[in-house]
């Protein structure tokens, strides 16, 4: 055992408090994703707007919490907040005095900061044709939005999102210095209980890396069905009048609506980052150039 | 609105029927740059009207203002009694009242083609999924693309995928169909395909004004041939004469050029 640095019975039996910590650790990475989603659609929409009332906020909003550090940011909130009296005892302390509540704040502002970007720039992939062909049929500017530039923007910027999701996740270690007891600060615990500067580290490492991988798994999946209308190309292309036959039995015959909704109802985002940038590049000159 | 008249061919309407656009004045500026200046142009129902001219004299210009994808700086475009003036509800009823088609199809990647058709309807007709399903169908088989309606566009030939486009359009059943150099994206043997969909359409008497280099489709089709140069309408005739007998020298030398 001693020529490796893992002593395996202390990472056995560290087990159930990791897991614990892991479920901290998803709980705030699941709120930040689920509360930064719409917001960040939202602000990014206010960013891009033509209104300098709503424009210029938020692109101040985004210029102050991508440059904020995020473990400064974390102490503020946390922290800083606590010294106002007003809110000490007003009915918002339930949240600004709960350091998950905090943390889940603070990275939600500061993931919502970077998420802009990435959403304004899938935005903007969009081909105008694509829009106008959308406004020539006597759609809305909010139907345009809703049908044709979000679903698309979403596959397009499936990628950038990935990488966010990723790099924020293992971010959310800094909760730590908050007092939340997420995977980080457990191993810390341990290491402080057992003097083992290895196992408990790795051991949280480990399960980080499944963390990662299994996100990278779904959004892999996610992608394959997002972009189902490019990956049956190849499928299907050489049409055979057998070919065609069996593909058009395929879908029943009440499907095209319901696809829809389903599109624009999900957003998170697939594939490793280096398949996603081919399929970015591709996918776009392909459809839309010819 | 209906567009059931039963005139065709390319005989020059005898009696004046009522008038789908009229263009009076109409500038352009991009920027500084004028792109259409004094442009006059009047439209029947059921007239076919072709557009053709260099690159850069205007002609997408032109028929971008008609249904607003382009907003006009001077003068007053009416269509079908609808004033453009900018204001929403002018630039949607306008919308409804022409179908476009683009040269680059623009059919919307991440829906099949039933659903490209049917998006429109069930969303601006307020049709149900039942009656939108029938009515993009009835249009896929018009343009012949029946058979393969739950493909999605990057899966169709162009000359498909264009087809389509045209159905998508007829799917919201406009009184006037504007078309934009509709089959300058497409390999020769694929413009044959479109340009006959484009006929039949003719044929039922649709008031169709089509920008385009096809010059057999123009002889067959055209009531009317009108030849922009530098954002102006420089000459406009009966497509014989239009052929036959140009006027003037700018006419005679895009002529030259085109017919080789
Ligand atoms: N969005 C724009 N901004 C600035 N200039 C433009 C814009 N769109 C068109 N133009 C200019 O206006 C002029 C007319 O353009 P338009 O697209 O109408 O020409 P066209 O006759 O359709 O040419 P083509 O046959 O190449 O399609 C061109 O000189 C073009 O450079
Ligand atoms: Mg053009």
């Amino acid at each position: 055992m001693s020529a490796l640095p893992i002593d395996f019975a202390l990472a056995w039996d560290s087990l159930p408090q990791m897991a614990e910590g892991l479920v901290t650790t998803l709980l705030i990475t699941v709120l930040v994703l689920v509360l930064g989603l719409p917001l960040s659609v939202l602000v990014t929409l206010a960013r891009m707007s033509r209104s300098r009332i709503l424009s210029w906020p938020a692109a101040a909003f985004v210029v102050f919490f991508r440059g904020a550090p995020l473990l400064i940011l974390l102490y503020l909130v946390y922290y800083g907040f606590g010294q106002i009296e007003a809110l000490r005892d007003g009915p918002l302390w339930v949240i600004f005095g709960s350091a998950f509540a905090c943390a889940v704040i603070g990275l939600t502002l500061n993931h919502v900061a970077y998420m802009v970007e990435v959403v304004r720039g899938s935005l903007n992939a969009v081909p105008a044709g694509l829009v106008e062909a959308s406004a020539a049929l006597g759609l809305t500017p909010r139907e345009t939005f809703t049908y044709i530039r979000l679903p698309l923007a979403m596959r397009y910027g499936l990628a950038a999102y990935q990488n966010e999701v990723v790099m924020f996740t293992k971010g959310t270690a800094v909760v730590s210095v908050i007092t939340v007891i997420d995977l980080t600060a457990v191993a810390n615990e341990l290491f402080e209980e057992t003097y083992d500067p290895f196992t408990p580290m790795l051991t949280a490492a480990a399960f980080y890396w499944c963390l990662v991988n299994a996100i990278r798994l779904g959004f892999g999946a996610l992608e394959n069905h997002l972009n189902r209308h490019q990956r049956r190309e190849q499928a299907v292309k050489p049409t055979t009048p057998a070919g065609a036959a069996a593909a058009a039995a395929e879908p029943p015959a009440g499907a095209p609506v319901a696809p829809l909704r389903r599109m624009i109802g999900s957003d998170r985002r697939p594939v490793p980052v280096k398949a996603a940038a081919p399929a970015l590049s591709t996918a776009t000159p392909k459809e839309h150039a010819l | 609105m209906s567009a059931l008249q039963t005139e065709t061919g390319p005989q020059p309407v005898a009696a004046p029927r009522p008038i789908a656009v009229e263009m009076t004045g109409v500038e352009k500026y991009y920027g500084k740059f004028k792109a259409l200046s004094g442009i006059d142009l009047t439209v029947r129902k059921g007239e076919k009207i072709v557009i053709c001219g260099p690159s850069g004299s205007g002609k997408s210009t032109l028929i971008r203002t008609i249904n607003r994808l382009e907003p006009h700086d001077g003068g007053t475009i009416v269509v079908n009694g609808i004033t453009l003036d900018g204001s929403p509800t002018s630039v949607q009823d306008v919308r409804l009242e022409c179908g476009m088609v683009f040269q680059q199809f623009n059919l919307f990647p991440h829906l099949t083609i039933l659903e490209n058709c049917m998006l429109a309807p069930r969303l601006t007709r307020k049709l149900s999924k039942t009656q939108a399903e029938a009515l993009a169908l009835k249009y896929l088989e018009r343009v012949h693309i029946g058979a393969q309606t739950h493909k999605y566009p990057s899966q169709l030939s162009g000359g498909q995928q264009q087809r389509v486009a045209i159905a998508r359009a007829l799917c919201m059943e406009p009184p006037i169909m504007l078309f934009d150099e509709p089959t300058s994206a497409l390999d020769p043997e694929m413009i044959k395909e479109v340009l006959q969909v484009m006929e039949d359409l003719a044929e039922d008497g649709m008031t169709m004004i089509c920008v385009t280099h096809e010059m057999g489709f123009a002889r067959r089709v055209a009531n009317r041939c009108v030849f922009m140069d530098q954002g102006e309408i420089v000459e406009e005739a009966r497509a014989e004469e239009f052929f036959e007998a140009p006027k003037s020298d700018r006419l005679k030398a895009f002529l030259a050029q085109i017919l080789h």
